[in-house]
């Protein structure tokens, strides 16, 4: 088993082949599957002449402002909570500089890089909301009586890359050749997983809202 | 484990058409109307993260000390994810639950949808599973004979014509007992505005009739009601997800309107 691990053509399957197929497979199927639901929109006919530029954008943006909806003001813990999580889970893994470092040398480019400290305390903030998620799946009655397996999968795809880059950072647990390439193995699962799974949120947000915020903004209401 | 239960309310509308349901009838039925659903239905299905977060927009939630079987999204949960899953295979039992859930315990207000962190609307989720037990049949009896008031009558009130137009010139003697100069107008072509109730008005509270006029009156205001097919503005057809039905009221409505070359229709309510 280590000598399968030590030997260097599973990292380079790992950093390779498995990196290009879970790009190919992420940047790929966000197109096909946001191309699908716009096919899918001009067939039906209260979709397309109900949207509108200026209604969507506000409404995209009353709820991608921290507590500039009523119900975000309403439940602050859920809240906080949520925007720490999402913003941390896009923004440590594109400005992380060990990443960084990978990009240069694959491509030659490079971009900001958060410090190693911030990007550190940003991981554990991942870690800590996904574990409030969790718990919140277990305790609230509300969201208990919907939980289905699938939402406890779908936030181990999210939580695990963040586990095992941080444990690979500290070097805790594993050896770190082991922990990086689990980290970069569940990295490539979860990048392949957004578009197929629920976690395709990520851009059907944009595209829900836009249509109720259309909608209420024909009505002449507002979002709430 | 939190279930689904409830008390059993005895209702002919869901529980005798319910025992006329066949298994392939309800599979077809489900796959007819999801097969014509497109974009929104997909997305919705898809973008669901079951965070709960709709649940306090609900007031049969809140009124029922927070049970979490009455929130938006387990109500979703319990009809229409089922039956997609299932791809339609569902009991008659099933069905019977749907139309409980769907006409009884959501009355489409729409708040959830504000409350929903991504905008879906749930209202049209429950319209869907509301459309399937129309198509079933197994709706309410109340609401499907009110839904069938619309089909013959065109009004919600199973209201003749000679009905209507008695009621009317009766509550327009009422008023001249007051304003001796007071008009019901019928009819009036070229009026500023066409006023219609909703027909509960002239079958249970013609009084109603009469206030309005009496404001109209003392306001100056130039208007009408149309003396025939029309007048009910209400579409309980709409409700009970009967579209076509909804679309015929609609029409004669607007219709009314046009022959009588009015500038805007003012509704009750």
């Amino acid at each position: 088993m280590y000598d399968f691990i030590k030997d260097p053509s599973l990292y380079n399957f790992v950093r390779g082949p498995l990196a290009w197929i879970a790009f190919f497979m992420f940047i790929g199927g966000s197109i096909y599957k946001i191309r699908e639901l716009i096919l899918l929109a001009k067939k039906e006919k209260t979709v397309i002449p109900f949207l509108d530029l200026k209604f969507s954008l506000r409404s995209i943006l009353h709820w991608v402002v921290p507590f500039g909806s009523v119900n975000w003001r309403k439940r602050w813990v859920m809240t906080t909570m949520t925007f720490l999580f999402h913003i941390c889970l896009v923004f440590t893994p594109i400005f992380l500089l060990s990443h960084n470092v990978l990009w240069h040398e694959s491509w030659g480019i490079t971009w900001w890089t958060l410090s190693e400290g911030l990007a550190d305390i940003m991981t554990i903030i991942v870690i800590i909301t996904c574990m409030f998620f969790f718990l919140r799946r277990i305790l609230a009655p509300e969201v208990r009586f919907v939980t289905f397996t699938s939402d406890y999968l779908i936030l181990a795809i999210a939580f695990v890359p963040f586990l095992t880059g941080f444990l690979a950072y500290h070097q805790l647990l594993l050896p770190y050749k082991i922990m990086v390439i689990l980290h970069m193995i569940s990295g490539a699962a979860m990048l392949i997983a957004i578009p197929f799974t629920r976690l395709g949120h990520m851009f059907y947000f944009f595209f829900t809202r836009a249509y109720l915020g259309s909608e209420t903004g024909f009505r002449r209401g507002t979002d709430w | 484990m939190i279930t689904y239960v409830r008390k059993p309310i005895p209702d002919i509308g869901i529980d005798e058409s319910a025992k006329r349901l066949t298994p392939e009838k309800i599979e077809k039925t489900i796959n007819a109307v999801l097969k014509g659903t497109g974009a929104r239905l997909k997305a919705y299905l898809e973008t669901c993260v079951h965070c709960g977060l709709c649940s306090e927009a609900c007031h049969y939630y809140l009124s029922h000390d927070k049970d979490p079987s009455y929130s938006p999204v387990a109500k979703v949960k319990m009809t229409l994810w089922e039956m997609v899953e299932k791809k339609g295979k569902v009991s008659a039992d099933f069905i019977r639950q749907c139309s409980r859930i769907a006409y009884t315990e959501c009355n489409r207000c729409r708040r959830c949808s504000l409350y929903c962190p991504h905008g879906i609307d749930i209202w049209y989720l429950m319209a869907l599973v509301r459309r399937i037990c129309l198509l079933l049949k197994v709706v309410p009896q109340y609401e499907m004979d009110t839904n069938y008031s619309h089909a013959a009558t065109l009004n919600m009130m199973w209201l003749k014509q000679d009905d209507w137009i008695d009621t009317v010139q009766w509550q327009e003697e009422e008023v001249r007992m007051e304003y001796p100069t007071a008009r019901i107008p019928f009819d009036k072509e070229g009026a500023e505005i066409m006023y219609t109730p909703i027909a509960p008005e002239p079958k249970f509270k013609p009084q109603l009739l009469a206030a309005t006029a009496k404001i109209f009156h003392a306001a100056g205001v130039d208007w009408t009601m149309p003396s025939s097919d029309g007048w009910d503005n209400s579409d309980i057809s709409m409700h009970v997800a009967d579209f076509e039905t909804m679309a015929r009221v609609e029409r004669k409505h607007f219709e009314a309107a046009v022959r009588l070359k009015v500038k805007r229709i003012v509704m009750c309510e």
